[in-house]
């Protein structure tokens, strides 16, 4: 009797999950009785702490300058953003912006070994990052000294890319994350800036293979800008970014997966990833990208 | 018995100073792993520090790397604590690299990894046999390939 009842209880649980799962009901919002304040569009709230875990190394002022250089593609002045521009950079919103992109114009210059940009551009981040308060953490004159002696070049890097850091973690510890997100959103916008640069004037199929790799990377940032699209600014700028973002839906990327490879060779080991990318993105596309990406990072030097 | 004081006063002063000197902080471990990256072009740092547990606590950090380039993760663990880390990096569910091979029992202050796909991998970093530990781990850019 007992065993019949359960089967019973088990059958109308059954029976009652299926129909909730009926694909031909449309469940509407009245069909539950939930919160409106669940329904009000907020943007999604993640604790500072875990925005910080989420992701790192969204973009570098570093990488974009190496793979292009890696590339023997040569050092192009006209690529940069003029240092005049920042003036038109008031906000401190237009201020971090700012400082992503003379950030990632400043890696794109110390890995061509420049060092006789060096000096202005320094100048003008350091004056970028006063402005939200930062200064501090950028080594102006450490920088400046190495510049001006033509001193070690790594060490250049180095500081470059430690202050940037301490930036980072500064406006994170001080509830601020958000203009380290704008930050991050500058150094990325730059670096693809540069990159489609190059790819008008170098027709290099891994430079286009960058340009299409982009849609991954933007995904993360489009996560972290999220977060805070209630800042207006923050919405404008995700604005921008989606219209990016929506031609990139054209780009196709598929994975073939394979072992790592472990390779110790003189007391180095070396982990040789095996899986293959491929990008599939039609030459329109890329134009319309490239058409895209430096219509909105020309914008947001105008302020 | 003033002398004995004093002497007393200024060793403990003395030690309290040299403790400090000694202990090492996340700004002296940063030093130490780039002297470890040797050449590469450091990109990022990330602190550990993690009590005693069994099984051992892990931290884990979530980075973009992109194909065509050649990071280098690099670990420096502080003398003040007993603790020894591993490093593992993970892309979903799959170990790619490790700073410790099991099978040959062998620690690697420093490995390389060959990117071949662009996306988001992770770091997982804890300490051997659940010892508690303070460490830094260095990303830096080895070079293009």
């Amino acid at each position: 009797m007992r065993r019949n009842i359960l089967i019973f209880i088990v059958s109308i649980l059954t029976a009652t999950s299926c129909r909730f799962f009926d694909s031909n009901r449309n469940l509407s919002r009245e069909d539950f009785d939930i919160p409106d304040e669940i329904f009000e569009d907020k943007p999604l709230e993640v604790a500072s702490e875990v925005i910080e875990d989420m992701i790192q190394n969204v973009s570098s002022p570093v990488e974009m300058a190496a793979l292009i250089k890696g590339l023997k593609i040569p050092f192009n002045r006209d690529y940069i953003a003029n240092t005049k521009e920042a003036n038109n950079l008031n906000t401190n919103f237009q201020k971090a912006i700012g400082l992503g992109i003379y950030g990632a114009d400043l890696g794109y210059i110390n890995m061509y070994e420049r060092t006789s940009l060096v000096i202005n551009y320094i100048t003008t981040i350091k004056t970028l990052a006063d402005g939200i308060q930062v200064g501090q953490f950028f080594d102006f004159n450490t920088l400046s000294r190495i510049a001006t002696n033509r001193e070690n070049i790594d060490s250049l890097m180095l500081i470059s890319q430690q202050s940037f850091n301490r930036i980072d973690g500064y406006l994170r510890e001080t509830n601020r994350a958000q203009l380290s997100v704008v930050i991050i959103a500058g150094v990325w916008i730059e670096g693809l800036y540069l990159a489609t640069r190059v790819a008008q004037d170098a027709n290099h199929p891994r430079i286009d293979e960058t340009i299409g790799e982009q849609k991954v990377i933007m995904s993360s940032l489009m996560l972290l800008l999220n977060n805070y699209k209630r800042d207006p600014n923050v919405a404008s700028l995700i604005a921008d970014f989606e219209e990016i973002q929506s031609l990139f839906k054209d780009v196709r990327i598929t994975y073939e997966y394979g072992e790592p490879i472990p390779i110790e060779k003189d007391g180095v080991l070396t982990f040789q990833q095996n899986d293959t990318q491929t990008i599939i993105m039609s030459d329109e596309t890329l134009k319309n990208i490239i058409k895209k990406v430096q219509s909105v990072r020309n914008k947001l030097l105008l302020g | 018995m003033k002398n004995i004081c004093l002497i007393v006063l200024l060793s403990l002063i003395l030690s309290g100073w040299s403790i400090k000197s000694f202990a090492q902080s996340e700004d002296d471990l940063i030093e130490i792993c780039g002297m470890i990256a040797q050449d590469a072009t450091f990109l990022k740092d990330f602190t550990i520090r993690l009590d005693a547990g069994d099984p051992p606590p892990t931290q884990r950090f979530s980075v973009i790397l992109k194909k065509g380039i050649k990071y280098r993760f690099s670990v420096c663990n502080s003398n003040d604590y007993e603790g020894r880390v591993v490093l593992q990096l993970l892309d979903n569910n799959r170990l790619l690299a490790t700073t410790y091979v099991v099978a040959s029992g062998k620690d690697y202050p420093s490995i390389d990894y060959v990117c071949t796909k662009t996306g988001a991998y992770h770091l997982f970093f804890n300490f051997k046999e659940g010892k508690p530990g303070l460490a830094v781990g260095l990303l830096s850019l080895v070079e293009t390939m």
